[in-house]
């Protein structure tokens, strides 16, 4: 088809091109004869430290692998997960994950510490009979925003439409999180299935779209903490990450309401060494491991014995732990099912535009 | 002739195994459906065809199409001068000028658009030099638009424009324009009637890389862009992840593989017509 030298250019070319793509990924074995935890989770999800005192305390060996969004987990997983003895999905995969058959139940008498745990995420409603999942952190989709910039009082979701913001107001780059605020803001669950609510929410996210800088999620701390976004939807463990960095953030959680999300830990269906994980699990549960291990990635401990162990700084943080108040105005993204494809028509009509 | 045959072999298997084995089971999950939880139902439908002839997606299409379109162009008017100067050095020096054309491939693509973010960003290395300077008096708006998409589109794939061009200067039959001169061509007539014909070849390849390589993107809208538009590439992203919707995914896929064949076989047919057209001279 190409001629000549042509064609060796253009196979150079290509070449070049495929080459970045071979060097990803290769997992490595272990060849001693120690037991090996295979988990698989979020980017810097435990402290590094706590990790390498489970291995020396139980003589075994911790495999991390990382995904970077639940879909990912939830392919591999259906792939064949065995290979995996600890997974952390958050809670609507969970449900999703339960309903698929792809969770083994957890045996709780080998986790003596889950009375370490606040009574809160007690039977939610991702895994009503409390079987299959332990929370591991939690948190909700606020408002933060840069009170150099914004001086108005924040208190409504309504606040992202003003127009003294227009161009710096970030929203996250998820389809169920922006459109389940607009739901929220008018009074409606962020899990609805009647397309008509999803479609007025819809509407109204059109109007806010000329005042966006961006959708974002992985980089939407980078954008606050670089003062391009003056305010916007962030998750309440990004904005204490962005306020390390840059103390100009405010955070507060919407009159009308908002999204909780929680990570957890769960078993796949087949897992190899299903009381290593439970084992793990127990020792993340201790009161003084998770006071370590929650302090440094800066994530809100479910552990009610690791309370009092706490700095007053963390404890006091409102990025970390909500009023009681709050907790209550809080509400679980559900698997909406067929509506999903709903949510994504709607997403892509927003993007484009129509 | 048997033994170069065998040699071929190990490169069939490889073709056959990493390539059209992937690519039957694309084919496949289009054809299939999405159940209820996102997992694939293996009940034949060709709805996920259909649903690609709405307008939501054809307007999406047609964006694409437009953005290819658009970074082609733009490639072409920059690589061509590009490589023409390149192909008129010192053969070192052109060594040189080519490893420099290349050497952006080292870096992996999703670091080299954050660095873009990080050059063009309000408070980034252009608004504070220009700031600096008191030329501006806010920061300028430069990322997270359209033109910000297309810039990271054609930075991205000029490489591919420069590369085929330049290897077709390389070809070039200088004795022609020589004759040209002494026949009284002006330069530019020199340029427009002997040059630019006997370089279409790498111009056409050039134009198809970076077209089709254009159509299958989505990381620069994304980044560069703040996913505030979607191309197709965004579509078939989202269909694989959030949407959960695998045969949708792959039926946008296969439409986009359909649509680069018919560009190439396009460009075949006019390849061989401009054959045609010199060996009837």
């Amino acid at each position: 088809m190409f001629q000549g030298k042509q064609s060796k250019m253009v196979a150079l070319v290509l070449m070049a091109f495929f080459a970045l793509s071979i060097l990803t990924g290769c997992a490595g074995g272990d060849s001693s004869s120690r037991q090996v935890l295979n988990i698989y989770s979020w980017a810097d999800n435990f402290c590094e430290d706590v990790i390498a005192d489970f291995e020396q305390k139980y003589d075994v060996r911790v495999n991390y692998d990382i995904f970077a969004s639940n879909e990912e987990l939830l392919a591999k997983i259906q792939a064949g997960g065995a290979q995996y003895d600890l997974i952390q999905p958050s809670d609507y995969m969970v449900a999703t994950m339960i309903k698929l058959d792809l969770l083994e139940e957890i045996n709780k008498e080998n986790i003596p510490n889950l009375n370490n745990m606040v009574t809160t995420f007690q039977r939610p409603s991702y895994d009503p009979e409390d079987k299959y999942s332990i929370v591991y952190t939690w948190g909700v989709t606020g408002i933060a925003y840069n009170p150099k910039y914004v001086t108005d009082e924040i208190n409504s979701w309504q606040d992202l439409w003003n127009p003294a913001y227009a161009g710096r107001v970030v929203l996250l780059n998820d389809s169920r999180e922006v459109i389940g605020m607009a739901l929220k803001k008018n009074g409606y669950s962020n899990s609805t299935i009647s397309e008509t609510e999803i479609q007025e929410a819809v509407e109204e996210l059109k109007t806010l779209v000329p005042n966006v800088l961006a959708f974002d999620t992985d980089t939407i701390k980078q954008k606050f903490i670089a003062e391009e976004a003056w305010i916007g939807t962030v998750w309440s463990g990004d904005a204490a990450f962005i306020y390390e960095e840059n103390p100009d953030l405010e955070f507060v959680v919407p009159k009308e309401g908002s999204t909780i999300w929680a990570d957890t830990f769960a078993i796949p269906k087949g897992a190899k060494n299903k009381e290593l994980a439970e084992k793990f699990i127990n020792f993340i549960l201790e009161p003084e491991v998770s006071v370590q291990n929650y302090e440094y990635i800066g994530y809100s401990n479910p552990n009610k014995q690791a309370h009092p162990l706490h700095s007053e700084e963390y404890l006091s943080n409102p990025m970390i732990f909500l009023s009681d108040e709050e907790m209550k105005n809080t509400e679980w993204l559900e698997d909406v099912g067929d509506v999903l494809t709903v949510y994504d028509r709607f997403w892509t009509e927003l993007k484009v535009g129509r | 002739m048997s033994r170069g045959r065998m040699l071929a072999y190990p490169a069939i298997a490889w073709l056959l195994f990493f390539f059209l084995a992937p690519l039957v089971i694309v084919l496949f999950m289009s054809f299939l459906q999405r159940g209820t939880y996102g997992q694939i139902i293996y009940q034949f439908t060709v709805d996920n065809y259909i649903r690609f002839f709405e307008p939501l997606y054809l307007q999406i299409l047609g964006d694409t199409l437009f953005m290819a379109l658009l970074t082609t162009i733009i490639c072409f008017l920059l690589g061509y001068p590009i490589a023409y100067q390149i192909a008129r050095l010192q053969r070192n020096w052109q060594t040189l000028m080519l490893l420099l054309v290349m050497v952006p491939f080292w870096i992996n693509f999703l670091i080299r658009s954050y660095a873009w973010v990080i050059i063009l960003r309000s408070q980034g290395m252009v608004n504070t030099f220009l700031l600096d300077l008191g030329l501006i008096e806010q920061p300028l708006n430069l990322l997270y638009n359209f033109g910000a998409v297309l810039l990271g589109m054609v930075y991205g794939h000029l490489p591919f424009m420069i590369l085929p061009i330049y290897v077709s200067l390389e070809q070039l039959d200088r004795r022609m324009i020589e004759a040209a001169y002494d026949l009284g061509a002006t330069p530019i007539k020199t340029f427009f009637y002997v040059t630019l014909p006997q370089t279409l070849p790498g111009i056409i390849a050039g134009s198809i890389l970076v077209f089709v390589s254009s159509l299958g993107m989505f990381v620069i809208p994304d980044i560069m862009g703040g996913a505030k538009s979607a191309l197709i590439g965004n579509l078939i992203q989202n269909q694989f992840l959030s949407a959960r919707d695998w045969p949708f995914g792959s039926a946008l896929s296969i439409m986009l593989a359909i649509l680069s064949l018919i560009l190439i076989f396009l460009y075949y047919k006019a390849l061989q017509a401009q054959q045609g057209k010199e060996d009837s001279r």
